[in-house]
């Protein structure tokens, strides 16, 4: 019986060896909260869509770990004259098909995206480009219709398709069985529940390191979190602040936080109700404590910001001083302009932190104004928030990022009359982003971002809070530095025993 | 008998048709998808350009005459998130609900008619009063808490169940117990009272004073009368399980119809959200239509007339 026991005893320790020098890990598992809407990158754009479909294809252009943008299917690009640009494109690219990737391509995907008949969600992103060329095989000619500083930080979003391929099949079955350049080749979407992907052997860049991804779409972060501690999943999305312990404390499992250019701001509507007096939005930014609200609700995983903006994007200036924490001027401002006990809307939804929103409540309650928080859901709040300034309620809690690193695309959609989001008038600010916008000269641009910023301190349409740390939960053995722009390449990954 | 059928038939089609009339109204009051679809930094013109090419900025009752004209040729329209046949989406969930309610009826009715019929008859023992706990725990604890337990307790700790997804048996256990629990309770509740109910009548004092065993008269006699009320709950039962558990499902990662409905209407996909009303209240009025055909056949004293 003892001799049995052994070799029982031993056999195990056999396989748990065995198992132990496996060095190479087969599937990577990924928990997202929701599945991809769309494998088509040129339709939805959200973030659990583009975490799956960007490792289906490549890119124009991207991004290296410091922010710069660098080529990826174009190898150089310089400007012709200033609505013009020239993109040289890789010759040694093949599709997952077996054919070679061409300017063809490249000016197919642009003038795809921009077609009204596509109908996509995107075209707002790209909707400067009038139009995109075939000079020869390597070579594509893009024409804005003004001058768009903004335009490579665009093109960095910008997925190639497979021409040929896409008017075989048409846009409905290109959606449902996409193919591109990318490192991984779909082999399966189950709707709702996941995508699996298999490594592209033949991939340009070299081998990718997992055989398979599996992409789950797991809504609960508490069963997010259950599937990482158990190795269900190795890697997971969108864990909130109050979570991230519970992964630091488990040996098995690792916390990463990536600074990312997305801010959390306050918006205060400067158009309408007791906000409009410039007075009383100075005192709600003096009356907001953002270190406390860093520390209490973030657990440390933010920064506070001295503007509307992160350290990432393009734009982002020193200079402009950030309002301190000041209760008591808070209070003599609302005093000075009146509006004790004035009652301020604060809209949001539950797409926004709840704690975050009644703190910021309470702070500003406590510097004599009467803050009510109207929640509903987000289709309704986006109706409220972006229609006329009456019925935009006081304040809103957001959490913005263009995924384009460029003020342009924070500051002029926020602030610049006549957006939708804005409901603030500054003819000199419009005049200054305006001008930003349609020049390439980026020392000017940056001088110009500086006054814009500066104004936006005087005015207060809206005040930032904190740069956004993005939570991931991994497995302790995944490698991964997770980037600014909230990017998910699983390229960029590797496991080490 | 067909009469009755057809009646009931009749009445379905113009409540089936009265609920969709409703939620297509409601849902388009409160907006609609163009401003969830389009990235932050999009202009006043270029949403309005998306909210055109989708149709959306028709007049509503152009877009619901459109909505029917397609219904009425089976055409049940494309999502605009997921670009895909709305049907096809909601078909593909079909069968993942079918498989959770199926599991959480078992649960249901394997433990809570046997602990009803035992709480009827063994009244103020030890039996009774533990399963009177079970029952009032199965009817009180929150389904989104007990499933957070039973994942934390026999996902995490234990390691004897997968934590969350779909596709394999193990996988549907916890889910089952979190949906099953509250039907369980109503099951046991519903079935001791019908039991106590008709312990108390003639026949069964008859029947004991003969000399039968308590045993044999419950499972002889009284257990067929106990069942009307029994079916007309389970027929509701069936409903509420089938229309969907959008907490269980949303925590087990479970995709059934009760996740895809919630995420539908947030993502104000009207045309799937009008498939998934079709389909429950089609269910609901096939339950409660079955449930009263089964009657005649339990109870052959019951006539379906009118």
């Amino acid at each position: 019986m003892k001799l049995k026991l052994a070799t029982v005893a031993a056999v195990v320790l056999g396989l748990m060896a065995s198992a132990a020098f496996a060095q190479t890990k087969e599937t990577l598992t990924i928990d997202l909260p929701n599945d991809a809407a769309t494998l088509d990158p040129h339709l939805q754009w959200n973030t659990d869509s583009y975490t799956v479909y960007r490792n289906i294809f490549d890119n124009l252009l991207t991004r290296d770990t410091s922010g710069k943008i660098v080529p990826q299917i174009a190898t150089e690009w310089k400007y012709d004259g200033d609505k013009t640009i020239i993109f040289k494109i890789r010759d040694d690219v093949t599709f997952q098909d077996g054919s070679k990737l061409t300017a063809e391509d490249v000016a197919f995907s642009m003038n795809r995206i921009i077609d009204p008949a596509l109908k996509s969600p995107q075209l707002s992103q790209f909707d400067q480009i009038e139009k995109a060329e075939v000079v020869d095989p390597t070579t594509v000619k893009v024409t804005t219709k003004s001058p768009y500083p903004a335009l490579l930080a665009q093109l960095v979003k910008l997925s190639i398709v497979p021409k040929s391929y896409v008017e075989k099949v048409g846009d409905q079955d290109f959606n449902l069985k996409p193919m591109g350049s990318g490192p991984y080749k779909m082999v399966e979407w189950k709707k709702g529940i996941q995508t699996e992907l298999e490594a592209n052997d033949k991939y340009w860049r070299g081998n990718p390191p997992f055989k398979k991804v599996v992409f789950r779409a797991v809504p609960d972060v508490s069963t997010r979190i259950a599937d990482l501690k158990t190795g269900k999943a190795d890697l997971i999305r969108e864990v909130p602040p109050d979570q991230a312990s519970a992964i630091e404390s488990d040996s098995n499992t690792k916390l990463l936080a990536g600074e990312t250019e997305r801010v959390g701001y306050l918006y205060i509507n400067a158009e309408a109700g007791p906000t409009k007096d410039v007075r009383v939005r100075q005192a709600i930014a003096y009356a907001i404590d953002k270190q406390g609200l860093v520390d209490a609700l973030l657990e440390g995983y933010g920064k506070p910001v001295n503007v509307v903006g992160a350290e990432p994007i393009f734009g982002y200036t020193e200079t402009v001083e950030g309002y301190p924490f000041d209760p008591e001027k808070a209070a003599q401002l609302i005093k000075e302009a009146g509006a004790e006990g004035a009652t301020v809307e604060f809209l949001t939804s539950p797409s926004y932190p709840r704690a975050l929103v009644e703190a910021i409540q309470q702070m500003v309650n406590e510097v004599g104004l009467n803050v009510t928080i109207s929640s509903s859901d987000q289709a309704t709040f986006l109706k409220r928030r972006q229609g006329d300034a009456e019925n935009a309620g006081g304040m809103a809690f957001g959490a913005w990022s263009c995924a384009c690193q460029d003020a342009d695309g924070i500051i002029f959609p926020l602030f610049r009359s006549g957006s939708i989001w804005a409901k603030y008038k500054n003819e000199k600010y419009d005049a200054l982003v305006d001008e930003a916008r349609i020049i390439l000269d980026e020392q000017k641009r940056k001088e110009l971002y500086a006054q814009a910023y500066e104004i936006l301190r005087e005015d207060v349409p809206g005040l930032g809070l904190y740069q956004v740390y993005a939570l991931y939960g991994v497995s302790k053995n995944l490698q991964w530095q997770p980037t600014a722009n909230e990017a998910m390449f699983v390229m960029d990954m590797s496991w080490q025993q | 008998m067909l009469k009755y059928t057809v009646q009931r038939l009749i009445q379905a089609v113009i409540a089936i048709f009265g609920v969709l009339t409703i939620v297509f109204v409601v849902m388009h009051l409160s907006g609609d998808p163009t401003l969830l679809l389009v990235p932050q930094d999009a202009s006043a013109e270029m949403i309005a350009e998306l909210r055109r090419q989708l149709g959306f900025d028709r007049p509503i009752w152009i877009q619901y005459l459109d909505y029917l004209y397609g219904l009425a040729q089976l055409d049940f329209g494309m999502s605009v998130v997921q670009r895909v046949p709305a049907f096809a989406i909601v078909a593909s969930r079909i069968p993942y609900t079918v498989q959770l309610a199926a599991g959480a009826l078992v649960v249901a009715i394997g433990v809570g008619i046997p602990a009803g019929i035992i709480m009827a008859t063994m009244r103020g023992s030890a039996i009774e009063r533990f399963l009177a706990a079970v029952v009032v725990t199965g009817q009180s604890v929150p389904t989104f808490l007990s499933a957070i337990l039973l994942i934390f307790i026999f996902g995490v700790t234990l390691r004897w169940l997968p934590t969350s997804g779909a596709g394999e048996f193990r996988a549907m256990i916890m889910p089952s117990i979190a949906l099953g629990a509250l039907s369980m309770s109503t099951f046991a509740r519903m079935t001791r009272i019908a039991i106590i109910d008709e312990l108390s009548k003639d026949y069964v004092r008859a029947g004991l004073a003969r000399g039968l065993s308590l045993g044999e008269t419950v499972f002889r006699h009284v257990l067929r009368n106990a069942s009307i009320p029994v079916i007309t709950i389970a027929a509701l039962e069936i409903g509420n399980l089938l229309a969907g558990a959008v907490i269980i499902e949303t925590v087990f990662a479970w995709p059934g119809i009760g996740q895809l409905a919630i995420q539908s209407i947030q993502a104000r996909d009207f045309l799937v959200v009008q498939v998934i009303v079709l389909l429950i209240s089609f269910v609901y009025v096939l339950t409660s239509v079955l449930a009263d055909l089964v009657y005649v056949v339990v109870d052959p004293r019951i006539r379906l007339v009118r």
